[in-house]
């Protein structure tokens, strides 16, 4: 704060709030974070007695304004918070004296150093006195020695980073800022040997790379206590390579945060003279020769036009114009009147310290910081056409949701990736992977090509847990080389299908529940599903079976389901023994249409007749295939099939199986008579006899 | 017999009856056997009066009627001193518990998503879905984001190691990251329509952060974008004040503070009254009483002109909100990673 009143004139305090100034630090605090400066602490700073309380504020800086990187900047918002005056800390008077230029600077690529200023000094290498090294440590500076001090202080508080050679390490008076040459190597003050890249920009005297401009000096031209004269560098470098650099090395230092957020291209003169001066004030050096600055190509000011109006359209408020100028004044734009007029523009020259300001929208934000957020009005906008319904996907997913629910499977979300080893036991190629180049771990090494290993990973914590019975679901992404990115839905199960009651025992789950739970999700929407038996990876053969979805006038095979296989269960981490069951479904072909299009059949008048078949049939034979014999064979008024029970055992021949089917058959025009039922009856029990030699029992 | 003599038959017979009666389906039988339409007693006795003679019949008629009553009220008055705690034939312990129903939950990030897409739907907001593998133009550069931007360093992302295709619709380019937020979304909506804009894009998006109780690599956003002619600023502040107060509840303080974002200028952060302690100060909120709860601002004119909207013509605003951060308040769950262990001990405190 003491820093801070040296340069704006603030009187904190109640005389400060008479004079429309903060009542006492926390209200600056909150004034500063209100124009987006988060203070995120206030911390009292101890002082001598009779002075003001003093106390050190930790600032959130956002990246785009790191002019405020410093304790001058920062005085600049307060100056325009509270129309204080700002006072520029002292500097060495300009002596201009061409003749007295004691070294040589050559910048070899302008665009990644447009400006290069240096001076040197003579200096004697101590420690630098209290007041100074206590500033450095509240702003967690470590103190190194006068010198190095003084360049830190100046970084803090003006934001334009400084570095000092040893002048006497040099290889004569001569600095080239120029790029590395591959495979040249330097060790940093961090003590670290260093490969620098023809990329990297470095400060060099005749013979070799001292710094890498902008990230960190050398070590061999590092100021220590033999150091007699310091060449002091204050210069500009592009962002972009300083940044490149900076990730290269994976070096990231006061300076090279700066240069890389943007510094003034302005600065550095000003740097410079206030380094020399402040050496000189603690008697640590005293200037020698003139200040050499190397600018080849100064640009030109950035000039933007500014409209009253344009304010009040983007904020939705008029802004009084006798408040515009003057903010932006204060916050070192220069604001040209260009209309006069009720709803005035201006030209406003942006200084060069406001890298984040290149259009109108920049300053509008910087009149909407200072005039307040919590000024603006709430309004509503106007709908100027009608809202559009989301796409089919969302009622797709809201019925899976709510279907999977109403079977008793709650809902997982399990992460986009995945371990290698679990995606490739997965029903997926290695080929067909898509790796991260930068996973936070093996355990998220691969995006997942299916929904199944996150979910059974899920599924085996929840077991872990005391839990026995579970029913998850997943609806998401997937993600395939060949592919891409499309929506799945996966489904596990474990445990009882039916739990213990008093008035019964548990019935496990088995794969049945699962195929239960997909035939009622296809019904919901409209749809047939059929399970033909098929091998998969990590299905356990026999149990395995392929989904085909037939949605409006197309089949699919959509995907599988089965039970897991027990090794690879265990593998992950499954307790116990239990059966896990699974299913996978490529969700694409799975739409609402079918509703669409709905238009409902009357509802039946005439009464329906139930015919009971018992057939010994072949073991082997699938149900569908004897269901579709039936279909095929019993004519129109047959409208449902179901197995009603199956038996192995004594009566049946080994490799039969006695099955029993409940056919109902009903018209729409009349009622059925026996005889027309017995015809119907006996074409299916004689087509079942030709097709697989079944015997009615 | 006389009819009198028939009704004092009756009668006497029903007092016995009466009096046998000790439970309440022994007091049926006894009113089924006098009072039956078809079998009872008195029914018969009406019928037997038929032979009577003409004259007797108006009298006759009289005293059936009365002992009709008089049974009836006898048999209700039994009825109302009947012994409570005898058990009905056939009844069963009430108490035991019935059978469970299958019942899964829906996961507690897709509630909240489902309430703010609710919300913004009733304001007229479209709801889009993209894809969660993106390319670096719409993830990135078209959100004023160009390489080597250090705005980038506040999203550290997850990079593919070889291109996979893109998810967008029509010609996309091949994608190289994990998306950072739905922004990218938005760019492709832009693309292919004209203002007015009025979307939110939720789903979940990644960076690479270190999962702690507040950071997860993998975590959901909701996104909106509303662009048209004389779309301020206000408008922004009023949705998101009447968004966060229908979702929280009316009496939510709302607090907008400048910030900084690479695609939004102005920007502001939006806090709220904090939940926990309702403003007073708490470890939750850091003793401030409020809560940063998104991200927001007028859309940059650069991403108008990525899409080729005119930015002199339209202006817009734009909001990103954390689905994990809004149900770790709503919820008051402690650790953001919970919501993707999918343990059930959690989900199933969960409304259906």
């Amino acid at each position: 704060m003491s820093w801070l009143r040296e340069l704006v004139e603030v009187p904190v305090g109640p005389a400060g709030a008479g004079a429309g100034g903060p009542t006492d630090i926390a209200d600056l605090a909150d004034a500063l974070t209100m124009r987006g400066f988060e203070v995120g602490a206030v911390e009292p700073w101890p002082t001598a007695d009779g002075d003001p309380p003093d106390a050190v504020l930790d600032l959130e800086i956002t990246t785009n304004r790191p002019d405020c990187l410093s304790v001058f900047g920062i005085a600049r918002e307060v100056g325009a918070i509270y129309a204080a005056e700002l006072r520029p800390p002292e500097v060495e008077p300009t002596v201009a004296s061409a003749a007295d230029t004691p070294i040589s600077i050559t910048i070899t690529d302008p665009a990644l150093c447009p400006r290069y200023v240096g001076a040197l000094a003579d200096v004697t290498v101590g420690p630098s006195p209290r007041w100074l090294a206590a500033r450095l440590e509240a702003a967690d500076v470590r103190p190194i020695n006068n010198i190095v001090d003084v360049t830190n202080y100046v970084m803090l508080e003006l934001g334009h980073p400084m570095h000092a050679f040893d002048y006497a390490t040099l290889a004569g008076p001569e600095i080239r800022v120029r790029r590395a040459v591959a495979g040249e190597r330097i060790r940093t003050l961090d003590g670290i040997e260093r490969t620098l890249q023809p990329d990297m920009l470095t400060i060099a005297d005749a013979e070799r790379p001292q710094a890498v401009a902008g990230v960190m000096g050398g070590a061999d031209s590092e100021v220590g206590d033999t150091t007699r004269t310091v060449l002091l560098e204050a210069a500009y470098f592009n962002p972009i390579s300083v940044r490149r650099t900076n990730k290269r090395l994976a070096l990231s230092t006061d300076a090279s945060f700066r240069f890389e957020r943007g510094a003034d291209v302005s600065a550095p003169i000003a740097a410079i003279a206030r380094a020399r001066h402040l050496l000189a004030v603690i008697g640590a050096g005293r200037p020698r020769g003139a200040v050499v600055d190397c600018f080849p190509g100064p640009p030109d000011p950035i000039v933007v036009r500014l409209r009253h109006q344009r304010i009040g359209h983007l904020l939705g408020q008029t802004v009084d114009p006798a408040f515009v100028a003057p903010t932006l004044t204060r916050l070192g734009f220069a604001p040209r009147l260009e209309t006069e007029g009720e709803s005035p523009t201006w030209q406003v020259t942006v200084p060069s310290f406001r890298v984040d300001v290149h259009r109108e929208e920049d300053l509008i934000e910087e009149v909407a910081r200072h005039h307040g957020y919590e000024r603006l009005p709430t309004t509503f906008p106007a709908l100027t056409r009608p809202a559009q319904a989301a796409g089919g996907w969302r009622a797709r997913d809201q019925t899976v949701r709510r279907l999977l629910t109403g079977c008793g499977f709650s809902e997982a979300i399990t992460y986009g990736f995945v371990e290698r080893e679990a995606a490739l036991a997965m029903h997926v190629e290695a080929s067909d992977l898509v790796a991260l180049s930068n996973p936070l771990s093996e355990k998220g090494a691969v995006l997942r090509p299916s929904l199944l290993p996150g979910l059974v990973d899920s599924l085996i914590h929840n077991r872990r847990r005391e839990r026995q019975d579970i029913r998850l679901f997943e609806l998401g992404s997937r993600f395939r080389q060949g592919a891409g990115e499309t929506p799945s839905l996966a489904v596990a199960l474990t445990g009882a299908a039916i739990a213990q009651h008093w008035t019964g025992p548990e019935r496990t789950a088995d794969l049945f529940d699962l195929t239960g739970a997909l035939t009622r999700l296809a019904e919901g929407f409209g749809a047939q599903v059929a399970f033909e038996a098929g091998t998969m990876r990590a299905l356990v053969p026999g149990r395995t079976a392929r989904i085909q979805l037939t949605c409006g006038a197309h089949t699919t095979a959509v995907g599988w389901v089965g039970q897991l296989d027990p090794t690879l269960a265990s593998r992950r981490g499954l307790p116990g023994s239990r059966d896990v069951y699974v299913a996978e479904l490529d969700l694409r072909p799975l739409t609402l249409d079918a509703f669409g299009r709905l238009r409902a059949a009357p509802v039946p008048r005439h009464p329906s007749v139930v015919r009971d078949l018992s057939l010994e049939i072949d073991d082997a034979l699938p149900a569908a295939q004897v269901r579709g014999t039936i279909w095929a064979a019993a004519g129109p008024t047959l409208v449902s099939v179901r197995e009603v029970d199956r038996y192995q055992g004594s009566g049946v021949p080994a490799g039969s199986v006695s099955l029993s089917v409940r056919l109902t058959f009903r018209a729409a025009d009349r009622t059925l008579t026996d005889a027309e039922v017995q015809t119907a009856t006996d074409e299916v029990v004689s087509a079942l006899e030709q097709a697989y030699r079944a015997k009615l029992r | 017999m006389t009819a009198p003599t028939a009704i004092d038959t009756i009668r006497v017979a029903f007092q016995a009856d009466l009096g046998a009666v000790v439970t309440a389906q022994d007091l049926q039988s006894v009113r089924d056997r006098y009072l039956g339409r078809k079998q009872g007693a008195v029914a018969a006795l009406m019928k037997s009066m038929a032979g009577a003679a003409p004259a007797d019949r108006p009298a006759l008629g009289k005293a059936a009627n009365v002992l009709k009553r008089e049974i009836d009220a006898a048999l209700t008055q039994r009825g109302d001193t009947l012994d409570d705690t005898a058990r009905p034939v056939g009844s069963v312990d009430v108490t035991l518990p019935g059978r469970a129903l299958p019942f899964g939950r829906r996961h507690p990030l897709t509630l909240i998503r489902e309430q703010v897409e609710s919300i913004f739907e009733t304001m007229g907001f479209e709801i889009l879905q993209g894809p969660q593998v993106e390319d670096d133009y719409h993830n990135f550069e078209a959100l004023n984001m160009p390489p080597d931007h250090p705005a980038r360093d506040m999203q550290d992302t997850f990079y593919l190691e070889q291109p996979m295709p893109g998810g967008g619709e029509g010609a996309t380019p091949p994608a190289t990251l994990l998306r950072t937020h739905t922004s990218g979304m938005q760019i492709r909506y832009m693309e292919s329509h004209e203002p007015p804009v009025r979307i939110i894009s939720p789903g979940l998006v990644y960076r690479r952060d270190t999962p702690d109780l507040t950071h997860s690599p993998m975590f959901m956003q909701v996104e909106g974008l509303l662009v048209g002619e004389g779309i301020t600023m206000a408008d922004l502040k009023g949705t998101l004040v009447s968004f966060l107060q229908a979702f929280f509840d009316a009496g939510t303080r709302v607090m907008f503070r400048p910030s900084f974002f690479p695609y939004t200028e102005p920007s502001a952060e939006v806090f709220i009254s904090c939940v926990f302690c309702e403003g007073t100060g708490c470890a939750v909120c850091k003793q401030t009483g409020w809560l940063e709860i998104l991200g927001c601002g007028m859309v940059h004119p650069a991403v108008f002109e990525a899409v080729g909207y005119d930015p002199e013509r339209y202006t817009g605003w734009a909001f990103g909100l954390g689905i994990d951060r809004v149900a770790l308040l709503k919820y008051r769950v402690e650790d953001i990673r919970l919501f993707y262990d999918n343990d059930l001990r959690l989900l199933e405190q969960f409304p259906h």
